[in-house]
């Protein structure tokens, strides 16, 4: 096993994860009205998207993407997170979309390997 | 020498130090490989996984020769965690705006803590709760993951009354 000693590159890049996590959405729901037959297919699609995109960056990484989508009724949604791991080397990045008719929240946890 | 012995009390906090001594040396920490050895005589402790509230040290791990996880992560255990902490604070209540706000915030905190006295050597944990209000709307979540699916897992709970429901996941994710 190498060790490799990690400069600054070692924590995660929030900010391209939130541009990735951006197109993924955009990619796959883009314009489309909600619809309870497809909704399934969107958060399969949009979390495998963004999970290709990720891995591709080539980081030593485990990642986890959680993707809600509602549609927009005038209820409330609150979520929350909280984690117990290696702030230097761990991130995570949320990110909140919307269109005419949903509401699509993207969660990605970056968790390091050794 | 003492200058690296001198170096491990300021790990009060967590470190992981790779020490090289002459004299075999006992190994502290959570996690003691036990090893001792005359000749090489390489001293690690494995770091306790948690905040590093001063400048954040990247810490190189020593090796601990260790293929897997010695205790797994008990997934029906987390998820009795999660259906009474959900349950304690979710029954009988009303969706309002702060409050639920506040209760999100609350309930991670508290599941993340309970999962934490679990201790669980070497599983990092990862808390996601969503409350909502129940307006006849329609929802969809799902989430997918890169892992070592031997290792890793994941426990859910969702809980409904009339007018909110509230979903809690943990995820435990092994530190290789």
């Amino acid at each position: 096993m190498e060790e490799f000693h990690n400069g600054n590159e070692g924590s995660f890049n929030s900010d391209e994860a939130d541009n990735i996590v951006k197109e993924c959405i955009e990619g796959v729901v883009g314009a489309d009205d909600y619809s309870q037959n497809l909704v399934n297919k969107w958060t399969a699609g949009i979390v495998e998207r963004c999970l290709t995109q990720l891995v591709k960056q080539g980081k030593s990484y485990k990642y986890i993407v959680t993707c809600a989508v509602m549609q927009k009724t005038g209820a409330g949604l609150h979520t929350a997170n909280s984690c117990f791991w290696d702030t230097a080397m761990d991130g995570s990045c949320t990110v909140r979309w919307e269109n005419r008719t949903m509401y699509c929240v993207v969660s990605v946890f970056a968790v390091a390997i050794a | 020498m003492s200058e690296l012995l001198k170096d491990k009390p300021q790990k009060r906090e967590k470190k992981t130090v790779k020490v090289p001594t002459e004299a075999s040396h006992g190994v502290r920490g959570k996690e003691t490989t036990g090893r001792t050895k005359d000749s090489m005589s390489i001293v690690s402790s494995i770091d306790e996984l948690g905040h590093h509230e001063d400048t954040r040290m990247v810490v190189t791990m020593e090796n601990t020769y260790q293929t897997g996880p010695y205790k797994r992560f008990p997934v029906g255990a987390v998820t009795d965690i999660l259906k009474d902490v959900l349950t304690n604070y979710l029954q009988e209540e009303r969706y309002e705006v702060e409050w639920s706000q506040k209760m999100t915030k609350t309930i991670c905190e508290v599941t993340r803590a309970r999962v934490k006295d679990l201790m669980i050597p070497r599983y990092k944990v990862v808390v996601l709760v969503h409350i909502g209000q129940l307006t006849g709307q329609s929802m969809q979540i799902s989430s997918r993951c890169l892992w070592d699916k031997s290792n890793d897992t994941f426990a859910t709970y969702s809980f409904k009354n009339s007018s909110l429901f509230g979903m809690a996941t943990v995820y435990g994710v092994y530190f290789e």
